[in-house]
């Protein structure tokens, strides 16, 4: 039986770049030993078996729905040294599977910009909601999103609204030039203050920082296998970076949008869009940007923080393939010690920690994440994309930061932390 | 955009070979940046360090004199013996206590076929040296993965020791499953559960009623992975002499040595890129530039004063044989050795002279090119992309790799200073 999805095209124009790469499987199992969702159940046979095995046998069919255990967290086509493109094999079949029969529930959680519109402007009774234990059971019961997942908290002004009103603090004058600023949909509606410290750096470093208006990027459609939204919103954002001005730095604090942009729409959708491949290889993650201004010998002196604080790299940060910018940017300021976790994945990857049927996986994949955490911190920990921070803070009670927390004040924007 | 990257050193590959020469040089001071496409073979190795295991006369009984005596063109008379020796203490120095065994000892490990394999420095306490009359029992779970212990236990009493004599063996396997629903599991699923105590004190329950009185243990190589107190626990509640069996990949003891070794790495301030393949090199005159990286969005430019070359071989994908017959290394097209002849034989159980095949170094594991000259002045290689050895049968991959990095990296501090 041909899917809807596998009918228009997409089931094969997705699958072409990730298919070819099958061959090169050596059967190493070094994937199915770093999985991390492998590690902590028995519900899901690892990648090596539904990536490049079971892909043999997936023309336009499905051969496996334990697939959908798989998180997206790509460590898979991390750490394979054949370049298998494992995790994106899976994330092709997976929209296959589920075209014709998505739950509304897959559908309502890849919607962030819309919950973000509706939260705002009530942000104290959309919080006061969202912990009220009956009406999570409620939720749970009606949608399948876990009562005790991980949620946003609402802000009550944009960062959007704030940045329009907000007049750059400068001590350098703008002499480097523009940069755009990529805040993504979480970084607009929930985590405003990362937003406003990556500015506030960008400006004070002497960049004119630009925003224009703009909205989701699409991944937690593409991991919940909706290609056809995800695409459109992609091209949307696209275009919004663009009308910024030509060539420009876009530089982005969302560590897993970023990825989105960088190589996902097009490694695992298979978008070929030359709007796309622009701002694609325009794209750079702020501590990307910020080390290759130390390099060029163009950033200030940090002042010193001294304390010792644990960091968790996020998968889809990682899977940027660049290393960890943040410990070598961090490393940078006097008296600080950063611990990062060394595990693969907090176990939220987007969207999926928020699932009924997923949560209690998710929970076991995070824990040495939260035992990192909780050993030694000063009161705070960091983690470079929104999603994993809601997750880590909600299953420790720690309060997590981006690591430009710390170079804001490391630049004496704000008063420098001091251990708890 | 593209992204330039400046370091001192930059080492392509996280095998041994490529962990080790960036170790060395971080140690020393120097900034490295390590970037790999993949893990490297270490997760998938025995765990042990092989030296000089095999040559065509038999058994080595010391591995050092063997490769005192390497024959000229091997990787080990070009770094030489010295080199082989610092690089073993290095790591021995590193991973304090990680490893018992000296370099002038042949070690033997039961294999999960049943061979006695030789190998030189093995994981510290968790292996127990063969003597003849010895009362050996093999235990494994049947509900996991390629592991026979009646097969496991035939085999080594039928295979004579070193001295001519034969351990007496049996072979008995025990129900118990590491994850409730899975019938074959991995062991590296047993090993996980074994990092948990309460799975301890069943599993070890589960031996013991079927060991006897005076038996050295042997079990498969699930002893825990993350928990460096599961085999000293295990040891206790059995009561008996532990042994664990090398298994095919996934393997256990790779994993725990690539784990600990790649932590070492990050904390002596090495900068891991890691999925990140490198692609070709830009050079000037005889020296290399830089290198450029599939990162994500955009190339990525890692600039150096050196270079290490550790991609590993042809499973690597470092070197490569064609459909044409052309032989190639991937990423800088430096010229490959090979004997003279057909590179590939039909006959299954004949030596394929392929394996021999790799690059000619100098004593600074430059990379030869056809003068005999260093191609470029600044480029070293170490490990499994090097020529002239047939490293599964000499049982020398790890010796090699080490003795290389370390002739590699001592080198680069050499030429900074
Ligand atoms: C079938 C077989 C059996 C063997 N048996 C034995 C044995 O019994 N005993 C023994 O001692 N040795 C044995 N060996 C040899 C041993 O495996 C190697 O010598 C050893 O692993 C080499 O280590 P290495 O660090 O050089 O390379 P590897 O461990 O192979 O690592 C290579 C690294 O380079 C990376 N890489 C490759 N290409 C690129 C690129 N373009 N860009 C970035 N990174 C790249 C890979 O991802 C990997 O991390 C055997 C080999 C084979 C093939
Ligand atoms: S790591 Fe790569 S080569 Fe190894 S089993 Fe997985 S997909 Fe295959
Ligand atoms: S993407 Fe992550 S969860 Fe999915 S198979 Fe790969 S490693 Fe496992």
């Amino acid at each position: 039986m041909s899917t809807p999805i596998a009918a228009a095209g997409l089931g094969f124009a997705g699958h072409e770049l990730a298919r070819a790469s099958l061959d090169q499987c050596l059967k190493c199992t070094i994937c199915e030993t770093q999985c991390p969702v492998a590690r902590v159940t028995d519900l899901y046979p690892g990648p090596k078996f539904i990536g490049p095995q079971a892909e043999r046998f997936r023309h336009g069919q499905s051969v496996d729905h334990s697939l959908d255990y798989c998180s997206s967290c790509g460590t898979c086509t991390l750490v394979c040294p054949q370049g298998v493109q494992i995790a994106e094999m899976i994330s092709q079949g997976r929209a296959v599977m589920k075209a014709g029969h998505m739950p509304l529930r897959d559908k309502l959680i890849s919607q962030t910009v819309l919950m973000g519109k509706a939260m705002t402007p009530v942000a104290p009774l959309a919080n006061a909601a969202l912990g009220i234990k009956p009406l999570r059971v409620v939720v749970e019961a009606t949608f399948g999103i876990h009562r005790n997942a991980p949620m946003p908290h609402a802000q009550s002004q944009s960062f959007e609204a704030w940045f329009k009103k907000h007049r750059p603090a400068r001590t350098t004058e703008a002499t480097r030039g523009k940069v755009v600023f990529f805040h993504g949909c979480a970084g607009n509606y929930f985590e405003v203050a990362t937003s406003k410290y990556a500015v506030e750096v960008l400006e004070h470093l002497g960049y004119e920082v630009l925003v224009p208006s703009h909205g989701c990027c699409g991944l937690a459609q593409q991991s919940n296998g909706l290609f056809d939204g995800a695409t459109h919103d992609v091209l949307k954002l696209c275009d919004d970076l663009r009308s910024a001005g030509k060539g420009l730095t876009i530089v982005s604090a969302s560590g897993s949008c970023t990825g989105m942009l960088k190589h996902e729409a097009h490694e695992i959708m298979g978008v070929k869009d030359e709007r796309l491949a622009d701002v694609g290889s325009r794209i750079v993650d702020i501590m990307e940007f910020l080390w290759t201004l130390h390099q060029a010998g163009e950033l200030p002196e940090f002042a010193p923080i001294n304390l010792s604080v644990p960091y968790h790299a996020p998968c889809q940060l990682k899977g940027q393939r660049m290393g960890m910018p943040a410990l070598d940017v961090l490393g940078l300021i006097p008296g600080l010690t950063v611990r990062e976790s060394g595990q693969p994945c907090c176990g939220i990857a987007g969207t999926y920690g928020l699932k009924k049927e997923k949560y209690a996986v998710a929970q076991a994949v995070g824990k040495p994440v939260f035992d990192h955490m909780l050993k030694d911190n000063p009161g705070f920990g960091l983690c470079d994309t929104e999603t994993c921070r809601w997750q880590i803070g909600k299953s420790t009670g720690l309060r997590m930061e981006h690591p430009i927390y710390l170079v804001h004040q490391a630049l004496g924007l704000s008063p420098v932390s001091t251990a708890a | 955009m593209s992204r330039t990257v400046s370091s001192a050193t930059v080492v392509i590959g996280a095998g041994l070979a490529g962990l080790t020469s960036a170790i060395a040089l971080a140690k020393a001071g120097q900034d490295v940046t390590l970037i790999t496409k993949g893990l490297g073979g270490l997760t998938l190795s025995q765990g042990s360090i092989d030296i000089w295991g095999r040559t065509g006369a038999g058994l080595v009984t010391d591995p050092a004199q063997a490769v005192a005596d390497a024959p000229a063109g091997h990787p080990y008379a070009v770094a030489g013996a010295d080199a082989v020796r610092a690089g073993a203490e290095a790591l021995c120095g590193w991973l304090d206590g990680w490893f018992e065994g000296d370099l002038h000892h042949t070690r033997l490990v039961p294999t999960a076929v049943g061979a006695w394999r030789p190998t030189c420095l093995v994981p510290a306490g968790h292996t127990v040296q063969p003597a003849a009359g010895q009362r050996w029992v093999v235990v494994g779970p049947r509900r996991m993965k390629d592991i026979q212990p009646e097969l496991i236990a035939g085999n080594l009493a039928r295979t004579p020791l070193p001295d001519g004599g034969f351990v007496r063996a049996r072979g008995v396997g025990i129900d118990i499953a590491a994850r409730a629903h899975e019938v074959d599991s991995s062991g590296v699923a047993y090993a996980r559960a074994l990092d948990e105590p309460s799975f301890r004190a069943t599993f070890a329950e589960a031996v013991k009623a079927v060991v006897h009185e005076g038996e050295i243990v042997a079990l498969p190589a699930i002893l825990g992975l993350n928990d460096p107190e599961a085999f000293a626990d295990l040891s206790k509640r059995i009561g008996h002499p532990l042994c664990e069996i090398v298994t095919p990949p996934p393997s256990v003891p790779g994993m725990r040595l690539d784990q600990a070794l790649r932590a070492y790495a990050q904390q002596a301030g090495v900068r891991i890129v890691l999925g990140a393949a490198v692609l070709s090199a830009t050079t000037d005159g005889d020296r290399v530039v830089s290198v450029d990286a599939d990162t994500a969005g955009h190339v990525t430019t890692y600039a150096a004063d050196a270079f290490v070359l550790a991609a590993g071989g042809f499973e690597s994908g470092a070197l490569e044989y064609d459909s044409t017959g052309t032989l190639s290394e991937t990423i800088f097209g430096l010229p490959v050795t090979r004997a003279p002849g057909a590179p590939v034989v039909a006959d299954y159980w004949a030596d394929q002279p392929l394996f021999e095949a790799g690059l000619s170094v100098d004593a600074s594991m430059r990379p030869l090119g056809q003068a005999g000259k260093p191609v470029c002045t600044n480029l070293h290689a170490a490990g499994g992309v090097i020529g002239g050895a047939v490293r599964w049968r000499e049982k020398s991959g790890e010796g090699i790799a080490l003795g290389t990095a370390w002739a590699a990296a001592t080198a680069i501090e050499e030429a900074t200073k």
